[in-house]
């Protein structure tokens, strides 16, 4: 079986100037890599980690900004048998602490050896190395080394031999220093693309266009190693430049006659929305085959928006594809058939809050259902119920898959593991049903948050305001609510306090959405309420759901008027 | 110096009753504004003026002060410009 290295020689040998990843930055001529190019530059950053002292095995924590480098640097970690775990550059919001406290976590929980940033990184994470405690050995600035220019070689490096041998760590979305790593072997990953790519249909005439950042399985394994893999080309965006200026997608789209994209839901709403006719000139979407929701619950209407946007450039119904995926099994579960549309179910809303799934009927309130398709080959996708017993078509429960692509547990991390592995199921903790063979996901088990596709744990918001001066320590819930205009969720936090004066309670409101933002979180609504109002759950803890539900019936509107 | 004008846009759309903003103050200081929330103000700053920002004006804004300054430019009320 080959690895990863030896399919990227085979392709370099078919082709070594075929395009291979174009580099894009707005307002600059892309820069297009080529697929000899690209591996020579890899070969020449492998020897120069090498030479630093990384060795097979490894793990090397990438954490640069959008760089045409990142790329062949990544390659280069992956032809020494080191692996590559792209981590999140940190927001300007972030605070530095809790920056290095999350890189701490992650490095004893992850087992991180080197650090490839840039040098602008290294006053706050050169105290992780030497002494720290941390597993952390230097610190590296390889786009110092300007390896990316060169001559192209004639004889590569024959890169690892063992194709069961791990490749890449990927970490599960959540908060920094608690994600979860997922460690993938060549076999999973190359088995993976391959499965995947045939439920898409891939060709050698697809192109994929991308803004998604890299540190998400739905960026590094959909939109980067199964092009990369496959011999197709693939444009990488900047994803802060896109989210300032959404339209540069659809440009990219229209220059390069891209035929695949993967998005997180909030992103149809965004680019439906601050894509204005006059940008638009010129831009045709005819060439796509696919926009492929992913990593957030599909809404119907996030679609239905951007169709009746998009359609008179090009945009079909059929283009409108949906995935469910997650890095546990390495990337994609279930995915829409090429050239049909995502189907929907209108459901009762209130038969499925009971779990059942009937056809909404007259005076029903609807909830549409968004099919993620069907289960990729090699993969069988379940609802259970609580005893984790099987449940027939049409009743909704905890969906657990079976994959050819399955991970092997999280690294150093067996407790978590047996929480969601048991007899070859991944049990997802997400909440759907299958209908006609498609999957459908409704809901979550755990009361994450997703936020235009970052998970949330509302656990680790509630530390952080319960600790804030004049909040009730312990007396505090943060939960999600549905923003239908943004095509995701938004947090919200009520806490308890005593508190009393709008002077006083305004700049309470503002130390908790202050402190909120230091870990990169953004509260949109606070609600301040009088000791003892929160509900509890039988454990004494307050409710989430409990204050969900009786904050939007009591103080909904009240609180939304105050704030505006 | 930033205007009232744009001030009350930008505490609207975040929905502040106040804050200091400064020349020289970015997103990352002022409480709730993130990556989505900023192309709500940069939409609601177009719709209030009536003017229209080109993606790399976007791009190259990098302080509250830059906003206004390109706000001042669409908008023909350069300050030094002013009556």
């Amino acid at each position: 079986m080959p690895t990863l290295w030896s399919r990227w020689l085979d392709l370099v040998d078919a082709a070594p100037d075929a395009p291979a990843v174009v580099h894009a930055k707005a307002g600059e001529e892309p820069f297009r890599w080529r697929r000899g190019e690209l591996l020579a530059a890899a070969s020449r950053y492998a020897a120069q980690l090498a030479a630093e002292g990384v060795r097979p095995g490894d793990v090397c924590a990438l954490i640069v900004r959008h760089h045409r480098d990142f790329y062949p640097l990544y390659l280069g970690v992956a032809a020494i048998g080191a692996l590559p775990a792209v981590l999140a550059y940190p927001n300007p919001r972030l605070h530095p602490a809790k920056f290095r406290e999350g890189l701490m976590g992650m490095s004893r929980r992850s087992g991180l050896d080197w650090l490839l940033v840039e040098r602008d990184l290294e006053a706050i994470v050169r105290p992780l190395t030497a002494g720290s405690g941390s597993t952390i050995r230097e610190l590296l600035f390889p786009l110092e080394w300007n390896r990316g220019a060169g001559e192209v070689m004639e004889v590569f490096p024959p890169g690892p031999a063992d194709d069961a041998a791990p490749c890449l760590l990927q970490h599960s979305s959540g908060t920094t220093g608690l994600q979860k790593p997922v460690v993938l072997s060549h076999r999973a990953v190359l088995e993976h693309v391959s499965v995947y790519s045939r439920s898409i249909a891939l060709s050698p005439s697809d192109r994929v266009v991308s803004w998604l950042p890299l540190y998400h399985d739905m960026g590094l394994i959909a939109a980067f190693h199964l092009p990369l893999a496959s011999g197709i080309p693939t444009m990488q965006l900047d994803p802060f430049e896109w989210v300032a200026a959404p339209i540069l997608l659809l440009e990219a789209i229209a220059a390069e006659r891209g035929t695949l994209t993967w998005l997180p839901n909030f992103a149809y709403n965004l680019l439906a929305d601050r894509c204005r006719d006059d940008e638009m000139e010129g831009i045709a979407l005819d060439s796509m085959r696919m926009f492929i929701n992913c990593s957030e619950p599909v809404r119907a209407e996030s679609h239905a928006r951007f169709l009746a946007r998009f359609a008179r450039y090009g945009v079909r119904p059929e283009m409108l594809a949906a995935c469910y995926a997650m890095a546990e099994t390495t990337f994609a579960a279930t995915q829409t058939a090429p050239g049909e549309p995502a189907r929907v179910v209108a459901a009762s809303r209130e038969a499925l809050a009971e779990g059942r799934v009937r056809s909404a009927g007259a005076g029903d309130v609807v909830r549409a259902c968004v099919s993620s398709g069907r289960p990729i080959a090699g993969c069988v996708v379940e609802a259970v119920d609580g005893e984790r017993r099987r449940l027939p078509a049409g009743q909704v429960g905890e969906l657990r898959i079976r994959s050819g692509s399955m991970f092997d547990g999280y690294r150093h991390y067996p407790e978590k593991t047996a929480e969601v592995l048991a007899d070859g199921w991944y049990y997802s903790g997400d909440y759907g049903f299958i209908d006609g063979g498609e999957c459908f996901v409704v809901g979550r088990k755990k009361d994450i948050v997703i936020i235009a596709g970052k998970n949330i744990y509302p656990e680790d918001v509630e530390d952080l305001v319960g600790n804030i001066d004049g909040v009730l320590p312990g007396r505090v819930v943060a939960f999600g609510v549905d923003d239908d205009a943004l095509g995701t969720e938004q947090l919200c936090v009520v806490a308890e306090t005593e508190c009393a004066g709008d002077d006083a309670q305004g700049r309470l409101r503002r130390r908790i959405v202050e402190a909120a933002m230091q870990i990169d979180i953004t509260v949109s609504r606070v609600y301040l309420v009088s000791p003892r109002w929160l509900v509890k759950s039988s454990s004494g803890k307050p409710s989430r759901n409990g204050n969900r539900v009786r904050v939007l019936e009591e103080l909904g509107a009240a609180a939304a008027a105050q704030t505006e | 110096m930033i205007s009232p004008e744009l001030k009350d846009i930008i505490l609207r759309v975040l929905r502040l009753d106040d804050v200091e903003l400064h020349d020289a103050t970015t997103a990352a200081e002022v409480p709730g504004w993130d990556s989505l929330s900023h192309v709500a103000i940069l939409s609601a700053v177009e719709e209030a003026y009536g003017i229209r920002f080109r993606t790399m004006d976007i791009l190259r804004l990098r302080t509250v002060g830059d906003l206004q300054a390109l706000v001042d430019r669409k908008s023909g009320t350069a300050s030094g410009a002013r009556p």
